[in-house]
């Protein structure tokens, strides 16, 4: 069998003394979508970090695609949460997707025609080639995520880590990504996404993994995404979790 | 300002206030949009203590030795800021304060302790408080000019990384990018624009030299490149034009006069720069209002048109003001535009085009 997308054993990341991730295990196969859900400060993002590097891990590891992180660069594209940056910030649509290329095209060039082909390819995969020259400032919520997309796109990246992507947008963006999703596993890609709404989990995603610091469950959907394992996830509100949403 | 050309003292310190206004308005644009304003202050008053120490030690005043010093204790004071919020509870804010006061208090003690001693070479270090421009040599400018060009050079090679730093340094380091080394860079920069105009402008106030051309600047552009060019410009009229006024005048400071002249751009940027600009805003903001308004008194009359059977009874601007507020002059510009009519002192009747216009 080929190797999984992304592998992480015994995964420990602790601040202070405070342990934030506990020995955790994932295995995400090749070509899946995979929701990471768990209540506030169960280390959701610090799990996205931690595989991408940012943050140093006390123990374990992970590996992309059999390999570790900094070998893999080129083949992992990451989309921050969108609240992470001042979108006041004085710069355009197309040059905020244009940093996607930055990576590739390394120290001190800059992007040419090619990386600009990319950057509109990729607006209009998300539905948002009108907008390549306005302002960032002026975009709604769900647009400014679709840019975060569209910037992870240009990368034409093997694996997606994307952090809240539905945080806050409005239904037509929230379809724009889904279908997005599913185009990408299509394709062969692999995505893992933080997600909040426990009510869209099994009609987005292939697989879950509930995590609250410890790894809880991790596996299919229909094979994980049980009351049993929510309630062991978020504690006692899990009956009302599991109706109404987060 | 004739002599601008002709007196080369003058054209020394003009050229030499341009230098520093160009680096400092350039630089200073990434550090005001990363937020770090404040950076500007901490380094610039950090580094009096480094001035004092490379005097003490070399017994020199040459511009580079001097410039050197106060770099090295700027940049000393940054990554004492950067460890105490590191690896103390302290923060940022906090740490900034405490460094600043602390190199500059230091900074004060070494200069009055050298003032103190007997022999005369030590005159004129205490410019570096408030600085004077009149005091500017040719050596100074090329020291300047050099060091600057090598700080824009240097932003200029880097330029996509630094955007990445300001606008979003964790994907930055998602791509492989070393952030925190993109970060002491820019912050290395910094401290170069900042020293560079120590002399002229003074540590007390060589902040506002920082942030001021930045801030004006982002009023009139969205685009980050047209930002840091025009941030620059500022920075240099603000420093040609204070340090040309300060020469002029006797024991006039220049430090305080360049930040004024700084000062003044900024407040015409903010009252009359385009879509940011306050004033546009208001004037926008007024006409939105009176259209709103002509256009309620209008939707009030045929209101109250349909209310009474006798449809060409007039009302009274009164009744209508009740209705919306302030309804004289909106009737006065309907009954320009032709969509009402006046019928007596104060009763007002829709014509009708105006009733066809308020039905449309």
């Amino acid at each position: 069998m080929t190797a999984p997308a992304i592998e992480v054993t015994d995964l420990t990341v602790a601040y202070g003394e405070k342990p934030v991730l506990w020995d955790v295990d994932l295995e995400v196969p090749q070509g899946t979508l995979m929701a990471i859900v768990g209540p506030n400060g169960a280390g959701k993002t610090t799990l996205i970090r931690a595989v991408l590097g940012m943050v140093k891990p006390a123990a374990g590891q992970a590996l992309v695609y059999g390999k570790p992180y900094e070998e893999q660069r080129r083949r992992v594209a990451y989309v921050p949460q969108r609240g992470s940056v001042d979108w006041d910030f004085p710069t355009n649509v197309l040059d905020v997707v244009l940093m996607g290329r930055y990576g590739r095209l390394g120290w001190v060039r800059r992007p040419g025609a090619e990386d600009r082909a990319a950057a509109h390819e990729a607006l209009e995969q998300v539905g948002m080639s009108e907008l390549a020259g306005r302002q960032i400032s002026q975009l709604s919520g769900g647009q400014q995520q679709r840019v975060f997309l569209a910037r992870a796109l240009v990368q034409h990246a093997d694996v997606y880590f994307m952090d809240e992507p539905f945080q806050g947008v409005d239904a037509t963006t929230e379809r724009a990504i889904v279908e997005l999703l599913r185009e990408l596993r299509t394709r062969g890609k692999t995505v893992v996404a933080v997600h909040h709404d426990l009510q869209t989990v099994e009609e987005y995603f292939d697989r879950v993994t509930l995590l609250n610091v410890r790894r809880i469950a991790s596996g299919p959907v229909g094979e994980v995404f049980t009351e049993e394992n929510l309630r062991l996830t978020y504690g006692g509100r899990a009956a009302v979790f599991g109706r109404n949403g987060a | 300002m004739l002599d601008l050309f002709d007196d080369y003292t003058l054209r020394t310190v003009a050229l030499g206030s341009a230098a520093l206004g160009i680096t400092s308005g350039a630089l200073g644009t990434f550090a005001v949009l990363r937020r770090q304003s404040l950076l500007g202050d901490a380094i610039s008053h950090a580094a009096l203590p480094g001035v004092a120490i490379a005097f003490l030690l070399t017994g020199s005043k040459a511009p580079l030795v001097l410039v050197a010093g106060a770099a090295l204790a700027g940049f000393a004071g940054t990554l004492l800021v950067m460890g105490v919020t590191r690896t103390t509870r302290i923060k940022y804010d906090s740490a900034l304060g405490i460094v600043l006061s602390v190199f500059f208090g230091f900074g004060l003690v070494l200069l009055t302790f050298i003032q103190r001693r007997p022999d005369a070479s030590q005159a004129g270090l205490d410019r570096f408080l408030f600085g004077q421009a009149a005091g500017l040599l040719q050596r100074d400018l090329v020291t300047m000019a050099v060091l600057g060009g090598i700080a824009l050079a240097a932003m200029l090679l880097v330029w996509k990384e630094l955007k990445l730093l300001a606008f979003d340094p964790d994907y930055g380091a998602s791509l492989g990018f070393p952030m925190r080394a993109l970060d002491v860079l820019l912050t290395s920069l910094l401290v170069i624009a900042i020293v560079i105009g120590l002399q002229t402008v003074g540590v007390v106030l060589m902040a506002a030299m920082v942030i001021a051309p930045a801030a004006a600047a982002r009023q009139w552009t969205d685009r980050l490149g047209f930002a840091v060019a025009l941030a620059a410009a500022f920075g240099a009229l603000a420093g040609v034009a204070g340090s040309v006024l300060s020469s002029e005048a006797e024991r006039l400071p220049t430090g305080p006069t360049i930040v004024l002249c700084a000062t003044a751009i900024v407040i015409v940027s903010l009252l009359a720069a385009g879509r940011r600009g306050l004033l546009w805003r208001e004037l926008r903001g007024r006409r939105d209002r009176r259209r709103l308004r002509v256009a309620a008194v209008l939707a009030d009359l045929i209101a109250l048109e349909q209310q009474h059977p006798d449809a060409h009874r007039g009302h009274s601007a009164a009744v209508l003001s009740v209705m919306s507020g302030g309804a004289l002059p909106s009737l006065q510009v309907l009954e320009r535009r032709g969509y009402v009519r006046r019928l007596g002192e104060d009763e007002w009747v829709l014509t009708e085009t105006g009733r066809a216009e308020a039905e449309r």
